[in-house]
């Protein structure tokens, strides 16, 4: 450091890195997409109990919320290019942001598919039976009474992992991605000012967060506006 | 590129001397956060004037920011004040001699004192106004409902929440080797690169960090059947 503090760089700074807010916003977006058709793709296997593949599912859910995600970031970098060049694909020269996206991919889709599950679980079976009774087929059902109450359960808890995710793309910087973090190290490099440099960073995270918190939050009450009053005060 | 199996054994023997200092920025960050996080439930809970307004937007900003912001913010902002403060009453210390794992246990111990209190303020909402009622009719006060009625039951029903939030700090603390704390994920760099060796240290730190949730999961399991053990709901 050496220099002053200077809070006037904290507003200073703010425009140069709100422009790397894209690139955060566009790994978010990706990794919450691949996140998501991972995770109904896991929650439908462990929930018919596919033999084998509902094994691998589990494992995969463990290991993913068995280790910090700064491991499975490294783990990813390093490890699917090893993995593709035995069947003679060099991915090594790939952009790191798409091995961040995977890795953020993968993540979600370990957390959205315990999220699926328990949300699809928690819908009563007397809905079911309701469905069959008035001559619903077994998918006409699924899709058109258990998985909208189900995505009604999940959704604050799907909206708090993606905030979390949103949070996490901060450590994407530790392969060399160009994102929001990225570009205040290479601010911090030119300036030395690296107190003011965080501090914006904070003030766009935390600006971006309560964003994010308030459109769930609207988005919530729009898909419980049919729930009786008693309900939707607890649920 | 080929996987050398037998270089994992070498990189797990390595990182796992770094355990230590990983428990440490674990342990120690959520004991000083179990101290925040029930002050702050307290303070949000019973509307305190003037320091519910501090404690909301303490909460609201920790949790809302990332948590290598914390870190980066505490380990350049300190130093910065504890060098302004000491030039100005002449107190003769030097921010660079206090050790780099103060200020991330710093910053470790203020986010996990927001996420534990959001944890603690949903545990004492959950136990039903009924008990406190009880308490006073056998002629307690609010303070002795409170610690001997209502926190036990709460911290009780918390037990699920603290798991996350343990094996979510064991994970957090591997963002300290950001700013050069060598604990297990840094360990995991430094045998990473000097052996060359990338995939399998961090394969080596992944089992050590997999092993150490599952017995954490493991343990809340059992602690949890102890501590619900009377509690009956009416279908039990």
């Amino acid at each position: 450091m050496g220099k002053a503090f200077d809070p006037t760089l904290i507003v200073d700074f703010i425009p140069t890195l709100i422009y790397y807010l894209g690139v955060t916003l566009q790994i978010l977006a990706a990794s919450v997409l691949l996140g998501m058709v991972i995770g109904i793709a896991a929650a439908i296997l462990r929930l018919f109990r596919i033999p084998v593949l509902c094994q691998f599912v589990i494992l995969y859910i463990s290991f993913i919320r068995g280790t910090p995600i700064l491991i499975q970031l490294f783990l990813v970098f390093y490890g699917l290019p090893a993995i593709l060049l035995f069947i003679n694909i060099d991915i090594s020269r790939m952009d790191a942001l798409y091995f961040v996206i995977i890795t953020y991919g993968l993540s979600n889709g370990a957390h959205f598919a315990e999220i699926f599950r328990g949300a699809i679980k928690a819908v009563d079976y007397g809905q079911t039976e309701a469905a069959y009774s008035v001559g619903m087929n077994n998918s006409q059902s699924f899709f058109r009474i258990v998985l909208p109450q189900a995505i009604r359960i999940a959704f604050p808890n799907i909206a708090n992992s993606i905030i979390g995710s949103l949070k996490d793309t901060s450590l994407a910087f530790t392969i060399g991605v160009m994102d929001m973090m990225g570009r205040g190290e290479t601010l911090i490099a030119a300036t030395a000012h690296a107190l003011e440099v965080y501090l914006s960073l904070a003030v766009i995270y935390y600006a971006v967060v309560l964003l994010f918190e308030k459109i769930f939050r609207l988005y919530e009450n729009r898909i419980n506006r049919h729930q009786s009053a008693d309900v939707s005060a607890t649920g | 590129m080929t996987i050398d199996i037998l270089f994992i054994w070498t990189a797990f023997k390595e990182i796992s001397r770094a355990l230590p200092i990983t428990l440490i920025l674990t342990i120690l960050p959520l004991l000083a956060g179990f101290i925040i996080g029930l002050a702050v439930a307290l303070i949000r809970i019973y509307k305190v004037k003037f320091l519910c307004g501090i404690a909301n937007g303490y909460v609201s900003f920790f949790r809302g920011t990332p948590i290598i912001m914390h870190i980066m913010l505490i380990y350049f902002g300190f130093p910065l004040l504890i060098d302004q403060i000491s030039k100005k009453f002449d107190l003769g210390i030097q921010s660079n001699s206090i050790p780099i794992i103060l200020f991330v246990l710093t910053a470790l111990s203020l986010s996990a004192g927001a996420y534990l209190s959001e944890i603690f303020r949903s545990g004492i909402i959950s136990v039903s106004n009924g008990q406190m009622e009880a308490a006073y009719s056998v002629g307690m006060n609010s303070f002795q409902a409170m610690t001997r009625i209502v926190l036990p039951q709460a911290i009780a029903q918390s037990i699920p929440n603290f798991t996350n939030i343990f094996i979510g700090f064991l994970h957090t603390s591997s963002i300290a080797f950001i700013v050069s704390q060598k604990e297990m994920t840094g360990a995991a760099n430094i045998v990473a690169s000097t052996n060359l060796k990338f995939l399998e240290s961090f394969i080596a730190a992944g089992l050590i960090y997999w092993g150490l949730t599952i017995i954490a999961e493991g343990l809340s399991f059992l602690i949890e059947k102890k501590a619900t053990a009377y509690n009956r709901g009416g279908v039990q």
